[in-house]
């Protein structure tokens, strides 16, 4: 380790009002369905996953140079909103692992067909079964469709261990989550 | 008639995110594909509904009400007893100040920082530095091989370098096996700060109480949630017989540096 730094006072530019209400309407038109779908997927609820939603775009706004230095905004902003609903359930307690599993009327992430639909409840109710890597990995591959080799590199994780990873998740749920 | 486009592709075609190569081959297969095309007008219906029911004013005002509780929450300080963190309720910018600098600018040739006794280098570039000022006793940089001894009024302040990692986090586990989340306090951990070197993790902190406390700054690929950075603290804690000076280094990927404080 080199020797002692002196601080520096680090003084950042406020953006305009009107930058960001421009940055603000074009997340919203490009990202906020999908944001906002996968809120609901998790959160099951219509109040707290538009504050959810809320939460992961001030981020993009705290983080604006992360996030404009990604490849694919669509991918961070749905692995941040992954995290932070999955991250909501688990800091209410002991009650989130009967979360997934209630039979209440799921809520459609808009496309698929009944085959679809059936595949993401059946991710939702397995999901309190596993730990938080293997949750990420289940829902981006089987929820958002991604390969195996953009959920590696979502999660910054080998391709072998995202294999392992679902596939032990699929060893919960049958035949429906095998991993190609 | 080629494989369907995954969902994921035809999301990014949504968000208009595919080169342009990619999108052309993405559009001419869906304007072929039944099943495809049906997928991608479902993003366009399930955005329609959105902007119908949450206008943007709603979101905009939303969006700014969580930007700033985040922003409120970066800069508080700890409410955990154990933990004091002086000038809690003055602005942040000026607890930097009147702490930070005081702590770590050097004092001249003739009161240097003391180094650590070994380096605190992680893999790579990456690295971490714990460093105690304050006191009465000149400032140094607590060793990774030892307890360091800390003296009355004594504070310390964590830094590291990144090098290709893109979070950081850090959390402390006290002799009885409380853990506290340092950086953040909740939530995931903080993306690290833009620029190659050492960058310092804000405010500086004091213990109050006695005995050892370990405090373990990790280095990560992906955020990882304070909650989980905890229960891995927890399960370390018991491995060592709950013995806070034998822990081994926590269960999570990426790189981390553990120092062994010992309070007065």
């Amino acid at each position: 380790m080199t020797g002692p730094t002196p601080l520096a006072l680090k003084v950042m530019p406020p953006r305009s009002n009107e930058d960001r209400r421009a940055v603000l309407r074009e997340l919203y038109v490009k990202y906020g369905g999908s944001v906002r779908e996968r809120c609901r997927y998790l959160l099951k609820d219509e109040s707290r996953a538009e504050d959810a939603m809320h939460d992961v775009f001030a981020r993009v706004l705290v983080h604006g140079d992360s996030f404009r230095a990604e490849a694919s905004p669509l991918t961070w902003l749905m692995k941040i909103a992954t995290h932070h609903c999955l991250n909501q359930l688990r800091s209410e307690g002991a009650a989130w692992r009967k979360w997934f599993a209630r039979d209440e009327a799921a809520r459609s992430e808009g496309h698929g067909g009944a085959e679809a639909m059936e595949t993401r409840d059946l991710v939702r109710k397995l999901l309190a079964r596993v730990d938080a890597e293997t949750q990420a990995a289940a829902i981006h591959y089987h929820v958002d469709g991604m390969t195996l080799e953009e959920v590696a590199a979502v999660l910054g994780r080998s391709v072998p261990t995202v294999r392992k990873r679902l596939e032990h998740f699929a060893e919960l749920g049958g035949e429906e989550l095998s991993v190609r | 008639m080629s494989a369907h486009e995954s969902s994921w592709t035809l999301r990014r075609l949504h968000a208009g995110e595919l080169s342009a190569p990619e999108a052309t081959r993405a559009r001419e297969h869906v304007d072929a594909c039944e099943a495809c095309g049906a997928t991608l007008r479902s993003f366009v219906d399930a955005q329609a509904a959105f902007e119908a029911e949450v206008p943007f004013e709603r979101f905009e005002a939303g969006v700014e009400r969580a930007r700033a509780r985040q922003a409120k929450a970066s800069v508080e300080p700890a409410t955990r007893a154990q933990w004091v963190r002086p000038l809690m309720a003055v602005a942040a910018s000026v607890v930097v100040l009147v702490l930070a600098r005081p702590l770590l600018e050097t004092h001249g040739t003739a009161d240097p920082v003391r180094p650590p006794a070994a380096g605190n280098r992680l893999k790579g570039g990456a690295g971490a530095e714990l460093r105690i000022g304050g006191g009465v006793d000149p400032q140094r940089v607590a060793s990774t091989e030892a307890p360091e001894a800390l003296q009355p009024g004594e504070r310390v302040r964590l830094g590291y370098t990144a090098d290709a990692y893109r979070y950081v986090a850090a959390l402390s586990v006290d002799a009885q096996g409380e853990v506290t989340p340092l950086y953040p306090e909740s939530g995931d951990s903080l993306a690290v700060e833009p620029g190659v070197g050492q960058h310092w993790l804000p405010e500086s902190v004091e213990f109050t109480g006695a005995g050892a406390e370990r405090v373990v700054l990790v280095l990560t690929d992906a955020p990882v949630s304070m909650d989980a950075l905890s229960d891995a603290a927890r399960k370390a804690f018991d491995a060592a017989g709950r013995d806070v000076t034998r822990m081994a280094p926590l269960d999570v990927a990426g790189a981390q540096t553990q120092w062994i404080l010992q309070k007065p």
